[in-house]
């Protein structure tokens, strides 16, 4: 049972200064499911996305990977274990899709990763070929579509070959088709490859059609709900979550929630 | 694919005639002034037999013309490397206040020891280093504003600009050696201050060389690059010594130079765009070239006077400044 968990938080609080963003929290995530995290603006997902990259240090309590200790974890281990596609990317802009997807081959290469070896440029290829932009390879990404960007980046992830990847807002910024597509493309390197998928999301419906699993955050970091979207989701949860009035019902056996 | 054979190709291009262009110049630049040589006239003095005009022109002009040519090429690297690790195109040793800050050191340890003229570049380094530490940190603000740093950066070159022309009052400006630091005068530049300059130089532009691919790193987003699993805030820091170590040897040599780090990089990127493997090289030869033509004219322009090329880059330097204020406000990338 153990081995089934991605990771485990523990007592965890977190404070800027003197304010506190997380409250004494306890959350496992498990291996092999999508996990997504929501809650209002300034809930705290973006700190628990930053703390769980080891981007924010210094907090209280416990944050596990794979039974291990976080803080016990070089970043260039973490690095080969899981990948992280931030929010707000930034490249410049003549750089090619190829070059910038080649990047997530750095965390097994030493300081001279001039030289990719054959493996490398086939978990490049394939990491291309997964996320549709094989055929964008040669193209500067300043002149892609916001979708294909995004898309860019989950290949640049998925190039490092880890078991896990971790995504914050991935949709932000897309227009639905794109949302859709990158949704779809994250629920099959799930399905498909049996990547572990921890994200944070805003729609609410695009969380339970594409979750396993749910982590609800209130205004004041505290977890309010846990578990199966279809289950866990309902109006009280709702009130408790967002402090507003929320219908629930249900269209081809999915919970949706009417957002007017 | 046609696309990218034809930037490769533009690119080829770009160095060809940029080098074939300094190579011209270095040659008008020789033959400038009162003595002049022909080419063969010139080749057969160097390396055949004895010239008395080649040899003056040997112990006069080549100091200056080999000085100014490697100063540009530091100056430029360097400014590459500082708009790469602040994320900031408006990054400049000069702008910055660093080169300010190792020439002040620069001024002090000609004024206190003379005869150890050779440990300046020393001194202008570690001066560097310490004015950059000041710019960054008093700029740090839980991140790094572009805006921020540029004005953290006039505010300290203003300061160590003025303590080393308070120096050179102080000492009646009868320490040449001080004075030709301070007003950035080159014309009495001689084969030991060649000797010096050349080896700092080769050490960094070798050094920027090796660290282009983590320059091309710091284009990505901080978070990005540590989920990478590099540890971008030592990244940042080694480039940073380098980029000093370049500014801190040539300010010692030739006094404070502004804005060649800013126009050479913007030049650089147009031709060879923003992968640093091309743009340190590009921007090491084309730094040579701005400085050298700048110092050529300054000793042409105006005869029987002179100018500096540190006078004739700030007015087109300062002039170019104004205009990518204007066009992007500081923000980098996409």
């Amino acid at each position: 049972m153990e081995n089934n968990i991605s990771f485990e938080i523990k007592n965890l609080s977190f404070a800027y200064e003197e304010k506190t963003i997380l409250h004494n929290l306890n959350v496992k995530i498990l291996k092999g499911k999508i996990t997504t995290i929501i809650g209002p603006n300034g809930c705290g997902k973006s700190t628990i996305f930053q703390l769980l990259t080891k981007n924010l240090k210094n907090y209280d309590g416990e944050i596990r990977f794979s039974n291990e200790p976080l803080d016990k974890i070089s970043l260039s281990n973490f690095a080969k274990k899981v990948a992280i596609v931030h929010q707000n990317n930034t490249a410049p802009g003549d750089i090619t899709v190829e070059k910038l997807v080649s990047y997530g081959r750095i965390p097994h290469n030493k300081i001279s990763y001039s030289s990719y070896n054959e493996n490398d440029e086939k978990m490049i290829e394939r990491a291309m070929k997964i996320t549709g932009v094989y055929s964008l390879k040669d193209r500067h990404i300043q002149n892609l579509s916001g979708g294909q960007r995004q898309r860019v980046w989950i290949a640049m992830a998925l190039a490092q070959g880890t078991k896990t990847i971790l995504l914050d807002e991935p949709t932000t910024y897309l227009d639905i088709r794109y949302q859709l597509q990158i949704l779809q493309l994250v629920k099959m390197l799930n399905k498909k490859y049996g990547i572990t998928i921890i994200m944070v999301l805003h729609d609410i419906n695009q969380t339970i059609k594409y979750s396993d699993e749910i982590i609800a955050l209130s205004s004041c970091g505290e977890v309010i709900a846990y578990g199966n979207p279809q289950e866990v989701v309902n109006s009280e949860m709702l009130k408790k979550v967002y402090g507003v009035e929320l219908d629930v019902t249900e269209y081809n056996n999915n919970k949706v929630v009417i957002n007017f | 694919m046609t696309s990218h054979k034809k930037s490769a190709g533009k690119i080829t291009v770009s160095f060809i005639v940029l080098t074939i262009t300094l190579i011209f110049l270095f040659f008008v630049s020789v033959n400038l002034g009162s003595i002049k040589l022909t080419f063969p006239q010139l080749l057969r003095g160097l390396f055949v037999e004895y010239d008395p005009d080649v040899a003056s022109v040997y112990d006069l002009r080549f100091p200056r013309i080999l000085i100014s040519m490697m100063a540009g090429s530091a100056l430029a690297v360097s400014g590459v490397l500082f708009q790469a690790i602040l994320k900031n195109p408006l990054a400049d040793p000069g702008l910055l206040g660093i080169s300010s800050g190792a020439g002040f050191a620069a001024v002090i340890a000609t004024a206190l020891l003379p005869k150890l003229y050779f440990i300046a570049p020393l001194f202008s380094f570690l001066g560097g280093l310490f004015a950059f530490f000041l710019v960054y940190s008093l700029a740090w603000k839980g991140s790094l504003s572009p805006l921020r740093i540029i004005l953290m950066g006039v505010a300290m070159q203003s300061l160590f600009t003025g303590l080393s022309s308070a120096v050179n009052s102080m000492s009646g400006k009868n320490l040449s050696g001080v004075a030709s630091i301070v007003e950035g005068n080159i014309t009495m530049k001689t084969w030991n201050d060649v000797h010096i300059l050349a080896i700092v130089s080769l050490i960094g532009l070798v050094l920027a060389f090796i660290s282009a691919r983590w320059c091309n790193l710091c284009g990505l987003e901080d978070k990005t690059v540590r989920g990478l699993g590099v540890n971008i805030d030592k990244v940042r820091l080694i480039i940073s010594i380098i980029a000093v170590f370049l500014v801190g040897g040539c300010t010692a040599i030739v006094g404070p130079v502004s804005f060649i780090g800013l126009l050479v990089p913007h030049i650089g990127r147009i031709f060879v765009g923003s992968e640093h493997r091309l743009l340190i090289p590009f921007s090491a030869i084309s730094g040579a070239f701005l400085f050298l033509l700048a110092d050529t004219m300054g000793r042409t322009l105006i005869k029987p006077y002179e100018m500096n090329a540190s006078v004739i880059l700030s007015i087109v330097g300062g002039i170019t400044f104004i205009i990518l204020l204007r066009k992007n406000g500081g923000i980098y990338g996409k």
